[in-house]
């Protein structure tokens, strides 16, 4: 418990929202709580049918939501007046078939099922630079619920053309801790893992067991095989994803496919890898770090993935499936 | 035959003019880096219409053929 209970009552109540649709959510009665104390949270609730002796939680999200969503500021302090994950208080809502307010625009595409699903997924993010950081800030959004995100790496400024999480301030910094700190302003519901190595053979097992899905985001050809494998012997779908110059390929690998990985080898040290020569403008990067997300949402939510491995260039907007 | 080439990122500078090709019947993708002028070494994977194909794989009127180097930056 706070020190000094809060209100739960919207801040925001009564004012306007972004746009003519979403002004129909939170205008809450009542508009302030009476939480001087600890019992008005246990007794307060008897609306919508709740049973009194529910958990408080729930019965503050069926006291306070309005018209089938849970206004943002009240997810928020409901978390903090129970001392509770804002996770939590998001999954428990949902639950109830409640939607928290910020989801309000993924709903025609993600049901509430769907939502809640994400919010109880566990994924593990390899790299947090080009790709890794628009991913994350995708799953973010999205609502996934756990992130693990591995990266040894810290900001130079070669990063600053494309890596989402990279900026002036953050040069010399860590790419997983700002992953952390990126994700967790975006959307505190989100619980992020930062593992603040470069994970390798012997590494990779440990932080796959348990997870529902593997990104790779990493840069350079080194890694991705050993990756790849990590994960087809853990059993768990990994999304992967290359880019240089305006080109790129973007596909899922289950645990019984081929991969890209092990056609595109490990590189030849005595060469320069394609991707310094070309380059990877941000356009690119965030590109295929939206295909890739795009089917972590699916492989999530337990919907059919994009068979193949679409192969791409910006350039003159190629679009290529592969079946390899 | 008249066939179509992508060739994907370093190797964009051997795209032949229009991204087309013209190369009589029976010809493989090998015959046609020849053609182009890229080293084996240098392309990772090649497909024929949506298909992962070896470079010894026969060409037909209108493939579309796609060669793509080793990429791996993110």
């Amino acid at each position: 418990m706070p020190e000094h209970p809060v209100s739960i009552a919207p801040e925001d109540a009564g004012t306007k929202t972004e746009d003519a649709s979403e002004s129909s959510v939170p205008n809450l009665s009542p508009k302030v709580v009476p939480s001087t104390h600890a019992d008005t949270i246990v007794s307060a609730p008897r609306a919508n049918g709740v049973h009194p002796e529910a958990d408080p939680a729930t019965s503050l999200i069926h006291k306070f939501a309005s018209g089938g969503r849970l206004p943002l500021s009240v997810t928020k302090n409901i978390a903090h007046q129970i001392g509770c994950h804002t996770k939590d208080i998001e999954r428990a809502a949902l639950s109830q078939g409640i939607l928290p307010e910020r989801y309000i625009r993924n709903t025609s595409q993600l049901s509430l099922k769907d939502q809640l699903r994400l919010l109880e997924s566990d994924v593990l993010l390899v790299g947090a630079g080009g790709l890794g950081g628009h991913v994350l800030d995708m799953l973010a959004r999205l609502g996934v619920g756990k992130i693990t995100v591995a990266d040894g790496d810290t900001f130079e400024p070669s990063n600053l053309n494309r890596q989402l999480l990279s900026s002036t301030e953050r040069l010399g910094c860590s790419k997983a801790e700002a992953a952390k700190d990126h994700a967790t302003a975006v959307n505190p519901a989100v619980e992020v893992l930062v593992v603040n190595e470069f994970l390798d053979a012997s590494s990779l097992p440990e932080h796959i067991k348990g997870k529902q899905l593997v990104i790779d985001a990493l840069g350079g050809l080194q890694t991705r095989l050993t990756l790849q494998k990590a994960a087809q012997q853990a059993g768990v779908p990994m999304v992967t994803a290359a880019v240089a110059g305006f080109s790129g390929y973007v596909g899922v690998v289950l645990p019984d496919e081929a991969g890209p990985a092990e056609l595109l080898g490990t590189g030849d040290a005595s060469t320069t890898p394609v991707e310094d020569s070309l380059g990877t403008p941000a356009p690119v990067v965030a590109c295929a770090a939206a295909m890739q997300c795009a089917e972590a949402v699916k492989i999530l939510t337990g919907k059919p993935h994009a068979k193949g491995i679409l192969f791409f260039d910006l350039n003159d907007r190629t679009f290529q499936n592969v079946t390899l | 035959m008249n066939i179509e080439v992508k060739c994907f990122a370093t190797l964009s500078c051997h795209s032949p003019q229009g991204n087309t090709l013209e190369m009589p019947e029976g010809t493989t993708v090998a015959q046609v880096m020849t053609r182009l002028g890229i080293a084996e070494e240098d392309v990772k994977i090649i497909f024929i219409n949506g298909l992962h194909v070896d470079t010894d794989a026969l060409l037909n009127t209108g493939d579309r053929l796609g060669l793509f180097p080793a990429v791996g930056g993110g």
